[in-house]
Order: structure tokens, then sequence, then C-alpha cells
């Protein structure tokens, strides 16, 4: 193992406490911003909310945390690593500590949920086939969805393959974890369940940013608040600051007022 | 919005701009290819090895493909042979060096290379159109979330299964073929299977040269394939394109394959 990726295994919360660290990062498609110099702190154990409206460029920009998309311009830092300079390598190794819940699931359709879920603890390349069968058995009783291993993800409805993406995402027990639109399309019993899910994430200490459109659902968990539209920031603070803030488009956006 | 060109393109890229778009996209397609040409040799060598996964991707391949590749080698046979018999009888009045002839060129030319051409239209979609709807359903995404390359994960399987798989395919194409053509040689022209069953003409530059453009297919198809079906962006649309790209790459990759060892064969091997 090479320095490099010796750091990038190596997990220590900054002294400084920010866990997650966009500084300036600007993406174009075709000559046009669809994000325009966005800057974002997550400190250790909080959770902020990424909200916007549709097409603001919200899951583009988790995916230039995750190091999935590279970024045009400016730099991401987790655990004060620069995502934007790290090799292929050392990028795998540095995804250890993160999961993420894809918008539309992305569940591999050609694995069964129990090899969905056990492919990230196969990766990691530390536990045994037992003890693997034996956690993906134990994460699928916490979301209420014990023995559905052999299934195929095309079985599921919608809200179970919400929490499937979901025990894939945290079946390593990483410390920071994006959640991108996780109650999307779903009945609001099932949300429920979903954001009950999020904040005994929380309660265990994760670093989170949660991308949602259900605003009264996520107002208890979020401490910080980045609220962006084509790409630009259009507010950034905790929820006492959102709540006074007297930007028109803000104040709609945040309490749903229409136009 | 303001406006920003993403990165300075280099001169390279500048030539090519110049010389129009559709040069500009094979030098994408061109660079993608040797991309994961360079990531799949490395993680074949030196990444996990998977051999189940290896093994179930080399049953889909001859599963696919083996009716397939009987039927038009079959009837490539039978047309070959009663071509060249007419022909021969014509001309030479003399079939008896129809057999080991044909033998030659089935197994220097159109053995490897039309059954790779085969393989490219049904397998090598096959790799795009997976790999492509991956890439636009997020799952490579999730992939490389779980700790895993998309190279090494997707496509090292497809590449050691077909490597070994042209290379069997194709021996059951030759044989095939050869088998087809001794039947119309006996029926169409009453040549004596004794006469055309004849080793007289094949020499071991012949099999080295099958072996090497069979290896080199195998390589190339999932390659090529593969590659396709990373650079898929978009919604189904944009596997439907990978898909077209993956059969017109994989197609000119096998017959540039074809002209540069034949050229290699006859001036090297067959001398
Ligand atoms: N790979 C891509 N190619 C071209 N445009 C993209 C790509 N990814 C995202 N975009 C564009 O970036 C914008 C933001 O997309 P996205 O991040 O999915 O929005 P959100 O998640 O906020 O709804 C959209 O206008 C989308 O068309
Ligand atoms: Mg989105």
């Amino acid at each position: 193992m090479s320095a490099a990726s010796k750091q990038v295994t190596h997990v220590e919360v900054p002294r400084d406490g920010v866990r997650i660290r966009c500084q300036g990062v600007s993406k174009y498609y075709r000559r046009t911003a669809v994000l325009d110099a966005v800057d974002l702190e997550v400190r250790d154990g909080t959770m902020l909310g990424l909200i916007g409206p549709g097409a603001a460029g919200k899951s583009l920009l988790v995916k230039i945390i995750c190091g999935l998309v590279a970024p045009d311009e400016g730099h991401v830092f987790i655990d004060d690593i620069d995502v934007t300079r790290l090799r292929e390598r050392e990028l795998q190794a540095l995804r250890m500590r993160l999961g993420m819940v894809f918008q539309n699931y992305a569940l591999f359709d050609f694995m069964n949920v129990g090899e969905n879920i056990a492919l990230p603890l196969r990766m990691e390349g530390r536990s045994s086939e037992t003890s693997i069968r034996n956690r993906v058995a134990e994460v699928l009783e916490q979301v209420a969805l014990p023995g559905i291993q052999d299934k195929m993800p095309r079985e599921l409805s919608g809200g179970m393959k919400k929490r499937v993406s979901f025990v894939r995402a945290v079946v390593r027990r990483p410390p920071i974890v994006i959640y991108d639109d996780p109650t999307g399309g779903l009945d609001p019993v099932t949300s429920a369940k979903i954001f009950r899910l999020l904040s005994d994430m929380k309660a265990q200490g994760t670093t989170s940013i949660t991308i949602s459109h259900d605003l009264d659902g996520i107002r208890p968990l979020c401490d910080q608040w980045l609220l962006i539209e084509h790409g630009k920031t259009l507010f950034s603070g905790d929820t006492s600051a959102i709540d006074q803030c007297e930007t028109p488009y803000v104040r709609q956006f945040w309490r749903g007022e229409p136009a | 919005m303001s406006a920003h060109p993403p990165h300075k393109p280099n001169v390279l890229e500048l030539f090519l701009a110049a010389l129009g778009s559709p040069f500009v996209i094979v030098g994408e397609q061109f660079r993608e290819i040797f991309k994961v040409f360079g990531l799949t040799v490395q993680y074949a060598l030196h990444g996990r090895r998977r051999w189940k996964e290896v093994w179930l991707q080399a049953y889909r391949i001859g599963n696919e493909s083996l009716v397939f590749i009987v039927c038009v080698a079959g009837s490539l046979g039978v047309t070959l042979v009663y071509q060249a018999g007419l022909q021969a009888e014509r001309i030479i009045g003399d079939l008896t060096p129809l057999g080991g002839l044909y033998l030659q060129i089935l197994l220097r030319e159109f053995g490897p290379t039309i059954t790779a051409l085969m393989i490219s239209t049904r397998v090598g979609t096959g790799i795009a159109a997976e790999i492509g709807s991956m890439v636009v359903t997020e799952q490579v995404d999730a992939l490389q979330m779980s700790g895993a390359h998309p190279v090494e994960y997707l496509v090292v399987p497809r590449f050691w299964a077909s490597v070994v798989m042209v290379f069997c395919l194709t021996c059951v194409s030759v044989l095939v073929s050869w088998l087809a053509g001794l039947l119309t040689a006996l029926l169409a022209f009453g040549v004596s299977p004794y006469t055309f069953a004849t080793l007289s003409f094949v020499i071991p530059g012949d099999v080295i040269l099958l072996l090497m453009k069979t290896t080199a297919y195998g390589i190339a198809i999932p390659i090529v394939a593969g590659a396709s079906g990373l650079s898929a962006h978009g919604g189904s649309e944009g596997v439907g394109w990978a898909t077209t790209q993956s059969v017109v790459n994989c197609s000119l990759a096998v017959l540039f394959l074809d002209v540069l060892l034949s050229g290699f064969g006859y001036l090297v091997l067959l001398r």
C-alpha cells in the first residue's frame, strides 16, 4: 500500500470537525454552469439538508463529493483529504467510509437482495462469508424486511427498494452517508419509516447530507441547510437563519408558499 | 448563468476539432477504448479473481451464440465449397485439392474472422447494452460506491470468458464449416470424403495464425463493447446509441486486426 492510500484508509475526524467541505465547486455541461462555485461544510455528527427545485444540481453535487464525477473547478475535502486529487485506488479506499442512497435506488438488477447488500462487505474484504450472511440478515431485519435475501430487485415495491438501497449504503457502518431523495415517490407511512432510520443513523453519530423535497420530514433532522437553484447557492446556514431569511425565493421555498 | 470552457483543449484535440466533429467523436472513442484496454489488462493481471463469474459469462457467450454460429458456419461451408467446386471444375478440371485448400482458408481466414464478426453482433451488443443500462441507471455509480471498479467488476470477467470462448467457438465453427463443405463436395461433385479430408496443405503457420487471430479478437470484442457501454449517457436512448456503436466498433476492430494479423502472417509465418 502506498503512503497516499494509507492516508486515505486512516480515519480521523479533522481537528476543526468539518468532515465534508466543498470549496468553489463548479461543473459545466456544454459551457453552461450546472454548478456554480458551490461551498459547503458538514461538521462531524451533523446533517446538512440539501434542498432546491428539480434540476438544481443537487444529485450532481453529491456525486462530485463522492468522487463519481470530477468537478471542473473547485475542491472537495472528505476528512481533509482532497477527493479531486485522488487516484482511482485511493478513491476506492476513501469510499469505504462513505455510503450513498441513490435517487433511483440503483440496485444491481442482476443480483438478488442479499448479494446487493453483501457486495460492499465483499469489496471491503474483511469479513468471512458467514459473518457477511449474518450481517445482511441483521440489517434487513432492522428495516423490517427480514428474509427477503433471495428476492430480485424487480420483485420489490418502491418503498422496499429504497430500504434495500438504504441498508446497502450503511451495511459497512460508514461514518458519512449521503441520502439522495430517500423518500421520493413514497407514501407518508413508508416515508416516516425512512425518516426514522435517518434519525437513528444520526443518533449513532453519522455525518450526512440529505437531499429531499419533503421539508416537513427533514426539518427536525437537519442542522444546516443549503438551498441551490440552477447550480447557484441561494441560502446556506442553520435552521434559525433559514427561518428568518427574508430573501423572497428562500422564504417561498422554505414555507412552501406559491409564487 | 456564467459561461466558461470546461478545460483547455490540447494540441491533438484542436487538430481533430479542425478536421470536423466526426473526427472528434472517433478520437474520443479511441481514447475510451485504449483507456478500458489499459485498465482491463491491469485488473486482469492484478485484480481480484472471480472465476465463478468468468465461468458464468463463458457459459452465456456459448449459450447465446452457439446455434447462430453453427447455422452461419454450416451455410457458409455449403456455399463456399459449391462455388469453389464449380470454378475448379471449369478452370482446372481437378477437384482433389478442394478439401485441403478449403481447410487452409478456413483456418487462416474464414473460421476466426467470421466467427468473431458473429460474436461481435451477438455477444458484443449484449455486453454494451448490459453495461450501458447499468451506467444510465446509476448502477455503475453504486458499484463504485461499493468499492468496486467497473472495469474490474464488469469488463474483466467478460474479457477472460471471451478470450476462451472466441477460441472454442472458432473451433466449432471451423469444424461445422468443414463438415458442411465435405458433404457438399460429396453430394454436388462426388468428391470422396477420403480425398476431401486431407491436411496436406495445412502448415503449422496456419494454426499459429488462427491462434493469434482468435486471441486478438477475444481480447478486442469485450473491451470495445465494454468501452461503448461505459460511455453511454442519458437515458435509454443512450443505451441504444452504445449498442449500435458497439456493433460498428467491434466489427471494425475485428476487420482491422484481421488485416493486420493476416499481413503479419503472410509476411512472417506463411512464407
Ligand atoms: N452527465 C450529465 N450530462 C449532462 N448534463 C447533466 C449531467 N448530469 C447532470 N446534468 C444536468 O445538471 C443539472 C442538474 O442535475 P441534477 O443534479 O440531477 O439535478 P437535481 O438532482 O437537483 O434534480 C440538470 O440540468 C442536468 O440536466
Ligand atoms: Mg436529483
